[in-house]
């Protein structure tokens, strides 16, 4: 079964305005579970919007979006963020840690509400920290940490729930060729344990690895090609 | 317990958000705690305004009969106390005498009354602290009187009030029956007016009602009248002064709407991360409740506190001019400490319930960022 | 018109709650105008939104109503110092005619305001907003009461003057007393205790069966937890209160709430209003239990409604016992 079902989804902005623009148009796509697949595309082609509407962190402006079977577009914010934030795990491009808490604080962030009591919250983002190298910084304030340091925190915390799907939109962005590698790395661990695995990308460090399953080529909002690894 | 942790958490992300931008909400803190300050030094000092009255009031006589003549307060003689003993119901008739003396020297007018306890000293007389204060008089001294002949009569202070009672007690002469007939030329048998008691305290109106269908030149006043315009007086007093810093407080509002609609970059981002992270709204709108239950609360105490220190051991420096009205004996009021949760429930409702309506919205405002705004930051 | 800082706090709470209430109905109206969860558009997402802000402005203004409640009786006791007559609550009420009006829409609207918040909660739990309609229609009822209880506070306070003379519990709940609060007193003591002793009885039976999954005695569990809130009132008037105060002629419900009976009132409204709320928000909610998705989400609320209910009103029948088996008062009962 697939994991995540896109069916003709397209969104619009500011419908109804001067300014109107669509951003996807009649988008369809299915993701199987395990395996690593890559937007890529001009700027502009919609990969961070489809990324948004496949995490459901927005609603698409028509059709459906079915999670494991369940769709999903009609439910209401409560219920969507409860299926997001069990699902998915969320690298961004500018990693967005909270600043003046500790790296373990920005781990353990997405769990708060959970109810799972904050010393158990706090091993299990240990031991996160640890798997990445890093557990000698988890009380390290994030300022202070390095940009490959700040990569792996947020890594960890996209982790702290368990999701089955890590999205990352342009995850290699700021980083040299060796931090690149480095993501990369953890990239195939994480695959390798089964989650599956989407990145919007332009960097070809990213679309021509040999871990990639499945590269979806965009333009104007719309799937104009797709290569799948043999 | 699940309900519990997830509370605990989002307490604990809350309070380290505050500390976090601790610079602005110190100053939200200040301001708040201010205002909680001016009020509840309000509402403490007329309290203690109002307790100090009644306590005095306990004391006094039930009824007092005074005899009007053309609509004016004028002396009364002995023969109306046997009228009044034979109402039933009534016991204890006394007269009683007191005057007002001017001293033109200080420019102060005094209350001089007779009581059981300086009848025993001819010759020397017991003095409020306020008196004490104008005429630079202690235990011992001479004070001279001048009398209705223009004779001058010195009498030895014997006693200065403490000033615990100073309220009521700051323009008080107590002096012997002797003294005080002397010098005002009051022959026997007559008095400044009449008390007595009622054994039944639900009784006083009607007896009220026969004393004034039986000595018609006559007007009784009840203690529990005195009592009730006292109360209403400072209540209302209470109140105007309270509508001035209902301005204060306005400001405040504004003050706390503004800080909190202006939510910094910083902390647009920050929700923004939460939401995006898997945080929910309505818990994102818990946690800032929380934020301003903690500020709230901590102000609230610490206004509270405040007001205490101010009102009950500084005597309320601030509000005395505007609370309490004597010119010349002015007394240095010291109020007995007190905590009434109804005071205190009175505060935070005076207090919060403006805050959190300020705030309520603003809030609800950030909480509802969408969180794919951060994938595009 | 008396201006005490406890008269100008209420007039500032009930202002808020008034606020607060008028400014979700506003949006109560959009979202029944404009409601359509299938559609993905802007304006949709934003309603969306909006019931969040509903949900918290009705919390607090909850919050406000209950703590308003208690603090105009808390006021209605102090200001008894003003009036010829008055020697508790009771006394103050009476002086004008909008007095026990107010107290009385205070407690409607406590009452309402619990169970709006216990409906909405339900609805959020459910995956489509079964009752948004229902639970907004209910919105619009509740604020004109609201706004109806602000004015008659206001009313009642400004018609206030020091000195009227008022008559007290003493006439107001005596044995000889005429009207409808002293036709409580009237009463007999026996088929009252009668009556509070089979309305609890009823209550805790039937909660009891629902909740081991008789769906039947949820009605009967909710009509009869309604009825033992108002029983119960008029039992701590007609045959508690005297226990209580050792007196068998004195009969008021406000006396018990001051310090010389060790607060033990509030503790007695407290319980019974809390029993009352969650026990009417069954019977309310009951009816949607066929509905799609509440079928899952309903039951464990329902549970959970009744166990605080019966919680409340066990605890509220400890309080009589107490009262009752510790009283220096023996009435004789016939
Ligand atoms: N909130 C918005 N309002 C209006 N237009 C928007 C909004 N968000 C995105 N767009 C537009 O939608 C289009 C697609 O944006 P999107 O961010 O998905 O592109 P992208 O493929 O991720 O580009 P890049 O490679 O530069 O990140 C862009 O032209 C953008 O200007
Ligand atoms: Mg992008």
């Amino acid at each position: 079964m697939s994991l995540i079902v896109l069916n003709g989804i397209t969104k619009i902005f500011n419908r109804g305005r001067p300014d109107e623009f669509t951003a996807l148009s009649d988008v369809s796509l299915e993701i199987e579970p395990r395996g690593l697949a890559v937007f890529r595309g001009p700027s502009g082609s919609g990969k961070t919007t489809l990324l948004s509407i496949v995490g459901c962190m927005a609603k698409p402006s028509a059709g459906r979006v079915l999670v494991k079977g369940r769709e999903v577009t009609s439910l209401p914010d409560r219920f969507l963020t409860d299926i997001r934030r069990h699902t998915f795990g969320f690298i961004f491009q500018q990693l967005h840690l909270v600043r003046g808490i500790s790296a373990l604080e920005n781990v353990i962030l997405p769990a708060y509400p959970s109810g799972e009591g904050l010393a158990s919250l706090r091993e299990r983002g240990v031991r996160l920290l640890d798997l990445l190298g890093l557990a000698h910084r988890a009380d390290t304030n994030v300022e202070w940490l390095s940009g490959g340091e700040a990569q792996r925190v947020a890594i960890a915390r996209a982790l702290i729930n368990e999701p089955a799907i890590v999205i990352a939109d342009e995850p290699t962005a700021h980083l040299d060729t060796k931090l690149s590698l480095d993501f990369m790395a953890a990239m195939e661990r994480l695959k390798a344990e089964g989650k599956t695995i989407l990145f919007a990308s332009h960097d070809p460090l990213v679309y021509e690895s040999t871990m990639v399953d499945r590269v979806l080529e965009m333009r104007d909002g719309r799937i104009v090609a797709e290569r799948r690894a043999s | 317990m699940n309900w519990i942790d997830k509370q605990r958490n989002i307490v604990d992300f809350a309070l380290s958000s505050l500390l976090r931008r601790w610079r602005k909400n110190l100053a939200l803190l200040c301001v708040y705690t201010f205002v909680v300050f001016i009020v509840a030094s309000v509402v403490f000092f007329a309290e203690a305004l109002k307790r100090d009255a009644c306590l005095v009031l306990e004391g006094a006589p039930d009824v007092v009969v005074q005899r009007l003549i053309a609509g004016r307060h004028d002396l009364i003689s002995s023969g109306h106390m046997e009228k009044l003993a034979r109402i039933t119901g009534v016991s204890d008739v006394k007269g009683r005498l007191w005057a007002y003396y001017f001293e033109p020297s200080v420019g102060a007018n005094y209350t001089m009354v007779v009581t059981e306890e300086a009848a025993g000293r001819p010759g020397t007389v017991a003095i409020g602290a306020g008196v004490s204060r104008t005429l630079l008089a202690g235990q011992g001294d001479l004070i001279a009187f001048r009398g209705h002949d223009g004779a001058y009569v010195s009498l030895e202070v014997a006693r200065v009030f403490p000033s615990s009672s100073e309220l009521v007690s700051a323009d008080l002469v107590e002096i012997s029956e002797e003294d005080f007939r002397a010098l005002f030329g009051l022959p026997e048998g007559i008095y400044t007016d009449l008390t007595l008691r009622v054994r039944n305290p639900k009784e006083t109106v009607v007896v009220a009602d026969k004393i004034r269908r039986l000595l018609p030149d006559t007007r009784p006043i009840l203690r529990e009248e005195i009592l009730r315009t006292y109360e209403a007086l400072f209540d209302w007093r209470g109140g105007i002064v309270l509508a001035i810093f209902a301005g204060a407080a306005l400001a405040f509002i504004i003050f706390a709407w503004d800080k909190a609609t202006s939510l910094t970059l910083e902390e647009r981002r920050e929700i923004g991360i939460l939401k995006a992270v898997g945080w929910e709204t309505s818990e994102v709108i818990v946690m800032k409740s929380w934020e301003g239950i903690v500020i709230s609360l901590t102000a609230f105490l610490l206004g509270l506190v405040l007001a205490y220190v101010h009102v009950f051991f500084t005597s309320g420096t601030l509000f005395e001019p505007v609370l309490k009205g004597w010119a010349v004996l002015y007394p240095r009021f010291q109020p007995v400490p007190f905590i009434d949760p109804y005071q205190v429930a009175t505060l935070f409702f005076l207090t919060v319930v403006p805050y959190t309506v300020a705030t309520v919205i603003p809030s609800w405002g950030a909480a509802t960022i969408d969180p794919d705004t951060i994938m595009r930051q | 018109m008396i201006v005490s800082p406890a008269v100008i706090a209420l007039m500032l709470g009930s202002a808020a709650v008034g606020l607060l209430a008028l400014y979700a109905s506003a949006w109560g109206v959009r979202i029944l105008r404009h409601w359509d969860l299938r559609s993905g558009s802007e304006s949709q997402l934003q309603l969306e939104k909006r019931t969040y802000l509903v949900s918290t402005l009705m919390a607090w203004a909850f919050a406000f109503q209950v703590g308003s409640l208690f603090l105009f009786i808390f006021t209605a006791e102090d200001l008894h110092r003003l009036f010829v007559g008055a020697m508790c609550a009771a006394g103050t009420l009476n002086v004008n005619e909008f007095g026990y009006p107010t107290i009385l829409l205070k407690v409607g609207n406590a009452l309402l305001a619990g169970i709006w918040l216990i409906v909405n909660y339900t609805d959020n739990r459910a995956s489509d907003y079964p009752l948004i309609r229902k639970k907004y229609a209910f919105l619009l009822v509740i604020t004109p009461l609201l706004l109806a209880e602000a004015v008659l506070q206001g009313a009642y306070f400004a018609g206030l003057k020091a000195n009227v003379i008022t008559s007290c519990c003493g006439s107001l709940f005596g044995a000889e007393a005429q009207g409808p609060v002293s036709s409580l007193v009237g009463l007999p003591a026996g088929p009252m205790r009668a009556a509070l002793i089979a309305s609890l009885s009823i209550t805790f039976a039937s909660g009891l069966l629902f909740r081991s999954g008789r769906v039947r005695a949820g009605g009967l569990f909710s009509v009869s937890s309604l009825a033992a809130f108002f029983i119960s009132i008029a039992a701590l008037v007609s045959y508690i209160s005297p226990y209580i105060y050792e007196l068998p002629t004195h009969h008021c419900p406000f006396c018990i709430l001051q310090r010389e009976y060790s607060y033990i009132g509030y503790f007695f409204y407290a319980s019974l209003l809390g029993g009352a709320i969650p026990g009417a928000a069954v019977g309310v909610l009951l009816p949607f239990r066929g509905i799609g998705c509440l079928q899952g989400v309903l039951p464990p609320v329902l549970r959970r409604l009744t166990f605080a209910s019966l919680f409340l009103y066990f605890l509220f029948s400890l309080l009589v016992v107490y009262s009752i088996s510790f009283s220096a008062l023996i009435v004789e009962m016939d």
